[in-house]
């Protein structure tokens, strides 16, 4: 299963959902993904294309403009294909529906990405903070306009 | 803990009507402050100072040299410096990385567990300002107005001999009577 074929069975089942779809080179696609459909998607890549492993679930903000978008990589066992998945999301309030019932290592993922950006992921099983203190949770530290970072270093330096 | 006893003695002074006449009544703080006065603490604090053992708790990259410093090849059994694996046990702890702020209610429950006389040393760049995550969202600056430390090894990470001449300096400061870990 090749690059072009993966792009040409995702766009043909999910017509509406998947924009953007490009094959950067033999082992890379990327894609676009309306934000209702990505548990549908998913499912679909891991049951038809054998798209078995999530590699990483991520956030990326873009305040200009508005967005947060969740980046999926997904690679296979079968084939050396990797898919970079995106979904656009509002920044005032970004909600998009958990994968954990379709790749169960997404549990951590999604909770890391929920304390780092705030991304509310929707039916996940245990969405509380992972690395962070809770009483952290709300700063949103990697979001762009974040302001707590500490100015002054310890007084015995200077 | 000075105050605590300072009062305790004061209220013995103060209260002449617990005084049994003939026989002097004493607590163990009050001893305690009339060694402190003595001679006799030099020699407490001899023997303090020779049997420093330090709790085995690496936060870091430093951690690792402070573990190397506690095997064999250096030997710190000759200062009496002994790696210990329970607070309980220990007199020392060494802050050997950046705190950050999920761990910060850990080491403080740490420090809480250790028995006194104990003492604090800073291991390295990041406890001393923060080091390369001093500016970072998660990390905790001026560990120095939450713990009182006697010590700070600049180093990244210090050789295990910078360690160990830290130690020294902790044992000299013992010594003079100047460490922050004891009140005179």
């Amino acid at each position: 299963m090749d690059a072009r074929t993966i792009i040409e069975s995702l766009s043909s089942e999910f017509p509406e959902a998947i924009s953007e779809s490009e094959v950067e080179s033999e082992i890379r696609v990327r894609a676009y993904v309306a934000a209702e459909k990505a548990k549908e998607t998913c499912q679909y890549l891991k049951d038809s294309l054998q798209f078995d492993h999530l590699c990483s679930v991520c956030g990326v903000d873009y305040p200009k403009r508005g967005e947060i978008e969740v980046v999926y990589h997904i690679a296979s066992y079968e084939h050396p294909v990797v898919l970079m998945l995106k979904a656009k999301l509002p920044r005032d309030s970004p909600e998009i529906e958990s994968v954990v019932p379709v790749y169960w290592n997404a549990n951590w993922y999604e909770r890391e990405t929920y304390e780092l950006y705030g991304l509310m992921f929707k039916n996940h099983p245990d969405l509380r903070p992972l690395v962070l203190p809770e009483e952290m949770l709300g700063e949103w530290p990697l979001r762009k306009d974040y302001e707590g970072f500490p100015n002054k270093t310890a007084r015995n330096l200077v | 803990m000075g105050e605590v006893k300072a009062k305790k003695t004061s209220d013995i002074k103060n209260t002449p009507d617990d005084e049994i006449p003939g026989v002097i009544t004493t607590t163990t703080s009050a001893i305690h402050n009339f060694l402190k006065k003595s001679k006799a603490q030099d020699v407490i604090n001899w023997g303090r100072k020779n049997s420093l053992w330090f709790m085995t708790q690496p936060m870091g990259c430093c951690g690792v040299e402070m573990i190397a410093t506690g095997c064999a090849h250096y030997d710190t059994d000759r200062f009496g410096i002994i790696p210990r694996n329970s607070p309980r046990h220990a007199d020392v702890m060494i802050i050997s990385g950046y705190v950050t702020k999920k761990y910060l209610p850990a080491l403080k429950r740490l420090w809480e567990q250790m028995p006194a006389p104990k003492w604090v040393l800073c291991m390295g760049d990041c406890s001393i300002s923060g080091g390369p995550f001093y500016e970072s969202y998660s990390t905790v600056q001026n560990i120095d107005e939450m713990f009182p430390i006697d010590v700070f090894i600049p180093g990244c990470p210090p050789r295990p001999e910078a360690l160990i001449q830290g130690f020294v300096e902790l044992q000299e400061k013992i010594k003079a009577k100047k460490d922050l870990g004891t009140e005179y």
